[in-house]
């Protein structure tokens, strides 16, 4: 129903053209945390073998810098079915890797990591995603006359199924996530599209011909999909008129040693499929 | 339940006590006068006008039908009929027998607006009865009042008295003593109105031109009243001109209205017209916008007299919103309401209405893009009887009884096209029905001691017709220790319940008891106490109410809201009346007061179970009011000390609950909300009008940290409620220009200029946190409603 929301505040803000403007606030200060995200996503048609996690720590709300990055924690993932386990190394600061996972569908895999010597642990299923059945472009939907991109796919029937879509304009820092269950569409064929709306005060602009979009859908647990939700509407619209009221974001990483210490983030295990759109 | 059955027994007694009171104790005979008041100029019935004899603390408040009934030893008296606004009439009667004696009143002034006034009479203090905690509005006060783009508001208008507030500009409802919106009854001719706004909140339903009077109960809610913890507005429309047709009118920036109305079935009735349509949504398309907005209303009525003891009235009301976007998204919304009452004069001292009544709201939206219909409704038929028995001059009684059938969808989504991907889908229905039996009496214990007692028994029944999930251990949701969230549970299997099943039942008793004490002529304390029942919950996560939010009612899973409040009050009129000061202490409580987990989806859900846990609430304020009453210039000032805050905890699901099981501020909370208002008359032809409001900021959740995942900047957030937005304050001027008149003309107009915000603060409406996707840095995002906004209105009167 993100849709919905959507459009009650474009309803809104059209309405009278209420006006906005950027303002200084001061916010609180929590402290700060681990933030993992540790994704591992299979893309359709490879052998999923190279895989990375990438740990940081979180910054106050206003601080635009990168966030730093969290060097000389241990950090493995056990494929619980199998008992395989999978040792990730440190490259560049923060950033673990590995050449020889092996994803296997439906397997739950364990996450384990260790920092300034408190463990946090996560697990999580790799669930299947459904391949794109038609890519197309359109000036139809949505805002007339601009142009956007459809993405199709066909839903099993009868399964429950949790998706994880994203678009992302190339060399753009825009871009628009969407979570869909198959609660209201099981069996069906589902589309999708995205557009650009014009906005001089981020300076976006519409699509244009030859434009590139990069597209990447993954098959994913109904508990990150849960998690998904209340971060991309958090995102789109935290303390808009219409939206809920903001509320702690929880992953699924445990602090095993000292619980009041969360971590951010969250650790996915999905099969992914992607593609690149070239406008015409 | 011991509790319970002894508090009856102790009320019991209470009122064994207070019908011994009212045993006349000297063989001396009484006689009645009775009888109906009007305005001279229209026939409109006048409630509130005081009948009282002179020289006797013996007096009578007319009731919503401008009904009377004195009861007085037989003698010579003098009686008095007075009324704001209008000539006193003064009558020598020989009470020697019963009598009827209907008055007219005439009105002292013949301006446009005030012709129309009908409102509850002292707007200043009233000291002898212990009616306390109640708000009420003049309609031409409410119409002398700057306002925004020239519509008329009668909601907003309330937001000036103390103890209420909004959420801010352009949000629907209004929140009374750290209330909810749903927790207020909303009343429009006796029939429930669940949805009071127009555009989203930046307008009310109710047509002002319609409107004959208005009446807040912020507590010491009457015991005719049920349903709803926090207040009720009681608005009542206009009956019709029954001395002559009459037309009225307005044209304004964002809407026009008409209403016509005139005598029927020669002087046996008459009847009320009125409609409003905004033209918003022409203007929008003038102005090059795809996307629309517009609303319009309509009211009705019709009354007929059939002969001198029963009276017809016929009511309805039909509102719709509509929004259009770029044609691919159109969502419509409404109220539809109709009333049948039938008043019936037994005897001079029993007067009887019985009413039969429906309400309907619905929300209905259609997405192009995704080829769906979406639905949802509640629906009731409600029907009542009310009676008031005027015993003695020292004793009056109310009683009846009222039953609403509820119809709840929830929700209903529909393909509206072959190709459409959405398969069809109905949420399930929801049967319930409400009940309720009352009696409450008005007792004068002495000159100076009046109390008000009684008691409802109000009962809920939520009907089968549906299934219900079941849960094992009955935990819809639980607890994750080491996640330290909240989790949706899968059912472990169904109950069916037939129609004919009953899923709950509740009953509960509502004492609610009054006293007001009068120090001397010009100075009264008052007490009250007063407990509600709610059974039927509005389901809302966002910070304000939104047009597709759905009803929900109580059952095996929600329990009913029950709330307790008690006041304390002082009342002080100065310099023979022309001044009046109002304080009051209040303290409430809810039980069963819902919220929802964190990352709760409530739309299209039909488990509404695994989203919430049972809470309470409380809220605790000081009020003041001080009023001008009389002059050129007359006004008031308010000011509201608060708190209102709940506390949710986990409960059946375990944990420690919502925002760590400790209490939190609620959206409605106001540290201090001030507010003046002023209206002056510089001439016969011109007066002016002034608003000045500040409050503190509405509490809002900001983000204590940000971290980067997927590519964005994620926000944290940390307890709920914890901040504020920035405080709310505004100044708004009105002038009003009344050209010559010359009393044989019918034609009569009227300019109204009025400037909204005139020192254009950008008063927050809401703050939100993103990402710039230009410099990709985090920022605070204003939305501001209303800057300056003038505007100018015409409204005339034929």
């Amino acid at each position: 129903m993100k849709t919905i929301h959507l459009y009650l505040i474009l309803a809104f803000v059209t309405l009278l053209g209420s006006c906005t403007d950027v303002i200084e606030v001061d916010v609180p200060e929590a402290p700060i945390r681990l933030v993992v995200e540790a994704s591992l996503d299979w893309e359709q048609g490879t052998p999923g073998n190279e895989q990375s996690i990438q740990l940081r720590t979180s910054t106050p709300y206003f601080e635009n810098q990168d966030n730093p990055p969290v060097s000389g924690a241990s950090v493995e993932v056990m494929n619980l079915d199998t008992g395989e386990t999978f040792i990730f190394t440190e490259g560049t600061p923060g950033n673990y890797s590995i050449d020889t996972f092996v994803p296997i569908l439906g397997n739950r895999y364990q996450l384990d990591v260790v920092y300034e010597g408190e463990r946090y642990r996560a697990t999580e299923t790799l669930f299947p995603v459904s391949p794109f059945t038609e890519i197309s472009q359109s000036t139809e939907e949505g805002e007339d006359d601009v142009l956007e991109v459809n993405v199709s796919f066909q839903d099993p029937e009868t399964v429950a199924n949790w998706y994880y879509l994203r678009f992302q304009a190339r060399g753009d820092l825009l871009l628009e996530l969407y979570y869909i269950e198959d609660e209201f569409i099981d069996g069906n064929e589902f589309t999708i599209f995205y557009e650009k709306i014009e906005d001089e005060d981020q300076n976006i602009q519409e699509f244009q011909p030859g434009d590139v979009v990069d597209i990447q859908f993954y098959g994913i647990s109904e508990d990150y999909y849960n998690y998904l939700q209340l971060l991309i509407d958090q995102f789109d619209s935290a303390g808009e008129p219409f939206s809920a009221t903001p509320v702690p974001l929880v992953g699924n990483c445990i602090n095993l040693d000292n619980p009041d210490n969360i971590a951010y983030g969250y650790f996915r295990v999905t099969e992914k499929t992607t593609a690149a759109y070239t406008f015409n | 339940m011991t509790t319970t059955s002894k508090s009856i027994k102790r009320w019991h007694i209470l009122f064994f006590f207070a019908f011994l009171g009212v045993q006349p104790l000297s063989a001396q005979q009484n006689f009645t006068v009775s009888g109906t008041l009007t305005d001279q100029q229209n026939g409109e019935t006048l409630f509130g006008s005081t009948v009282f004899l002179k020289g006797t603390t013996i007096g009578v408040v007319t009731n919503e039908y401008g009904f009377y009934s004195l009861t007085a030893p037989a003698g010579k008296y003098t009686l008095v009929f007075s009324y704001l606004g209008y000539q006193d009439v003064i009558r020598d009667i020989d009470l020697n027998q019963n009598q009827k004696l209907d008055i007219e009143l005439q009105s002292t002034s013949y301006q446009l607006t005030e012709v129309e006034v009908t409102a509850e009479e002292p707007e200043r203090a009233i000291l002898r009865k212990p009616e306390m905690s109640v708000s009420k509005l003049n309609i031409s006060t409410v119409k002398q009042m700057p306002v925004v783009l020239g519509e008329v508001d009668v909601i907003k208008s309330l937001q000036v008295l103390p103890g209420v507030t909004a959420n801010g500009e352009g949000s629907a409802g209004f929140h009374v003593r750290g209330g909810a919106a749903d927790q207020n009854l909303v009343l429009l001719d006796e029939a429930i109105i669940y949805n009071t706004s127009h555009l989203l909140g930046f307008f009310s339903v109710f047509n002002a031109d319609a409107v004959k009077d208005l009446k807040l109960y912020k507590g010491g809610i009457p015991a005719r009243f049920g349903g709803r913890v926090s207040s009720v507005l009681d608005v009542r429309q206009k009956d019709g001109n029954r001395k002559n047709f009459a037309l009225t009118g307005g044209i304004g920036v964002i809407s026009s209205r008409l209403a016509a109305e005139g005598p029927l079935f020669g002087d046996k009735g008459s009847f009320l017209v009125a409609g409003r349509s905004s033209y918003l949504d022409v203007l929008l398309k003038l102005a090059g916008e795809k996307n629309t907005a517009g609303f319009y209303d309509l009211n009705l009525k019709a009354n007929y007299e059939l002969g001198e003891k029963n009276r017809l009235f016929l009511s309805g009301y039909f509102g719709r919103d509509n929004f259009n976007l770029e044609d691919s998204f159109n969502s419509s919304y409404g109220n539809a309401s109709g009333n049948l009452r039938w008043n019936h004069i037994f005897n001079d001292r029993l007067f009887s209405n019985l009413s039969l009544i429906y309400s309907n709201y619905d929300y209905n939206l259609d997405i192009d893009d995704f080829e769906l219909d979406w639905e949802s409704s509640i629906r009731n038929f409600n029907l009542k009887y009310d009676l008031k028995y005027y015993l003695s001059d020292a004793f009056k009684l109310d009683f009846g009884v009222s039953t609403i059938s509820y119809l709840f969808n929830p929700g209903e989504i529909r393909p509206t096209s072959e190709t459409s991907s959405v398969n069809p889908l109905k949420l399930d229905e929801k049967r319930a029905l409400e009940s309720g039996v009352y009696v409450n009496a008005e007792h004068k214990l002495s000159d100076r001691l009046t109390a008000q007692y009684g008691i409802r028994l109000s009962h809920f029944m939520r009907l089968g017709g549906q299934s219900l999930s079941v849960y094992e251990n009955n935990q819809p949701l639980v607890y994750d220790e080491t996640r330290r969230i909240y989790l949706r549970t899968e059912p472990i299997g169904e109950t069916a319940f037939a129609k004919s099943d009953r899923i709950a039942t509740f009953l509960n008793w509502e004492p609610r008891a009054a006293l007001a004490y009068q120090l001397n002529d010009n100075s009264s304390i008052k007490l009250g106490y007063s407990r509600a029942a709610q059974y039927i919950h509005l389901l809302s996560n966002t910070a304000s109410v939104t047009p597709l939010d759905v009803w929900a009612p109580s059952g095996k899973f929600i329990e009913p809201q029950l709330s307790n409040q008690y006041a304390l009050g002082y009342f002080r009129n100065f310099k023979d009346k022309m001044y009046s000061l109002e304080m009051e202490v209040y303290y409430k409580d809810v039980d069963n007061r819902i919220d929802y987990i964190d990352g709760s989806d409530l739309i299209g859900n039909n488990t509404i179970e695994t989203e919430i846990l049972n809470g309470e609430s409380r809220a605790y304020g000081l009020e003041f009011l001080f009023r001008k009453n009389e002059g050129p210039l007359t006004g008031w000032l308010a000011y509201t000390l608060s708190k209102s805050e709940q506390r949710t905890p986990g409960g059946i699901a375990g944990g420690p609950g919502i925002n760590d099981g400790a209490w939190y501020n609620t959206p409605f909370d106001r540290t201090h909300d001030f507010s003046m208002t002023a209206a002056y008359r510089l001439s016969d032809k011109w007066s002016l009008g002034a608003n000045a409001i500040f409050q503190t900021g509405r509490p809002v959740t900001y983000p204590n940290g940000q971290y980067e995942y997927e590519g964005i900047s994620i926000a944290s957030f940390g307890l709920r409620n914890a901040d504020r937005l920035p405080a709310y304050h505004r100044l708004d001027v009105s002038a009003t220009y009344r050209p010559n008149r010359r009393p044989d003309k019918r034609w009569k107009g009227e300019w109204v200029l009025s400037v909204y915000n005139l020192y254009n603060r950008k008063n927050a409406a809401a703050i939100s946190f993103g990402q710039n996707f230009e410099t990709g840095a985090n920022e605070a995002t204003r939305t501001a409603i209303f800057g300056i906004v003038p505007s100018l209105t015409y409204n005339f009167k034929f």
